[in-house]
């Protein structure tokens, strides 16, 4: 590499930039080629000719992935509140627990109990209904009803 | 008005009703669009790669972004600057997953002084090995110097298109000349009035 070092002055630099500013304005214009406008009309006219996309059900999808998220947040919450053995969790636990039982009121044994029982029989009634509308899915018949 | 405003003006007032046909179903009507940019953004694809077969495929893919992102085209800014953005997008992505093949800029040849016999052939290489530098700059850089020095732009058509401020823009021109600078310190000088394109008030100049 015999890269040159200068120490140009003022004017010397000037000079070699309106050099580069004129190279690089006077470049000169490339035609495109005849078939080029041809060819891109062909590709839009055999896009246009498609028929248009299906648009995401996000209608039947929201409740879907609610209830989903719902029952994927609440096994976690008790995987890690009854710090399943052989999960690994042990560690994530205590320290997930401590966080997610110093906000709450004091609540006693029977209340707690009650939410537990709640929340399995709200996780289960989402899964029975995801699997109801996977069924109807499958089937051909989107929708609540 | 000037010649250049008035066929602007023109310019634009076809594109605004050609794209509102094409939004109305008339695909036929992409056509005028197509007419009217592709020499624009064939050589702007051309400045980005210097591979005529690839600016072509590079400015092809980019109309037919702009085919289906038209209705996305919000009229705050000229159709120009939304389709110039939108194809510096296009040529971005597309060198990023296929680079050219450039040397860096230290192993780029310096152009050998003028030889008395060959002045034009001589100055033509000249001018080529500068503008394949170009190429060889960090693409912070490269692209300000692409646009600046590309269609009729300025600081705030570049600046625009880019989505940079117009300091940022001028700051990165300046660094990218010092580089090329740095990389030609013996550009021979011409002689004769020519036009030059000044930084500070982005028109264009007689010199």
């Amino acid at each position: 590499m015999n890269r040159v070092k200068t120490n140009l002055s003022e004017a010397e630099r000037a000079r070699i930039d309106t050099e580069i500013e004129v190279i690089l304005a006077g470049e000169e214009e490339l035609m495109p080629s005849s078939g080029f406008a041809a060819s891109v009309m062909d590709r839009v006219r055999q896009e246009a000719a498609l028929p248009a996309p299906i648009p995401f059900p996000w209608m039947k999808a929201i409740p879907i992935l609610l209830l989903a998220g719902g029952g994927i947040i609440w096994s976690a919450v008790e995987l890690v509140r009854l710090r399943v053995p052989g999960l690994g969790l042990t560690a994530l636990g205590q320290s997930a627990q401590s966080w997610l039982t110093t906000p709450l009121p004091p609540l006693s044994t029977v209340q707690v109990r009650s939410l537990e029982q709640a929340g399995w029989v709200a996780l289960a009634l989402g899964i029975s209904l995801f699997s109801w509308l996977l069924s109807r899915q499958l089937a051909g018949r989107g929708g609540l009803l | 008005m000037n010649i250049a405003t008035s066929a602007g003006n023109n310019r634009a007032d076809a594109d605004l009703a050609d794209v509102a046909r094409v939004l109305a179903g008339d695909a036929q009507a992409f056509e005028g669009i197509v007419r009217r940019w592709q020499g624009p953004l064939v050589n702007m694809a051309w400045r980005y790669c210097r591979d005529r077969g690839r600016a072509e495929d590079m400015a092809q893919e980019a109309f037919m972004r702009a085919w289906r992102g038209l209705s996305l085209w919000r009229r705050e800014s000229s159709f120009s600057t939304w389709l110039f953005a939108l194809a510096a997008n296009v040529y971005r992505t597309e060198l990023k997953r296929f680079p050219t093949e450039t040397l860096p800029l230290e192993a780029a040849p310096e152009p050998a002084g003028l030889a008395t016999q060959h002045n034009e052939l001589a100055a033509q290489l000249s001018h080529d090995a500068v503008r394949r530098a170009v190429l060889a700059l960090p693409l912070r850089y490269r692209e300000p110097v692409i646009l600046f020095y590309f269609h009729e732009m300025d600081v705030a058509a570049a600046s625009r298109t880019l989505g940079m401020p117009e300091g940022t823009l001028k700051a990165r021109l300046s660094r990218a000349r010092a580089l090329l600078r740095q990389r030609f310190p013996r550009l021979e000088e011409e002689r004769g009035a020519r036009k030059v394109f000044t930084l500070e008030s982005g028109k264009e100049a007689a010199r």
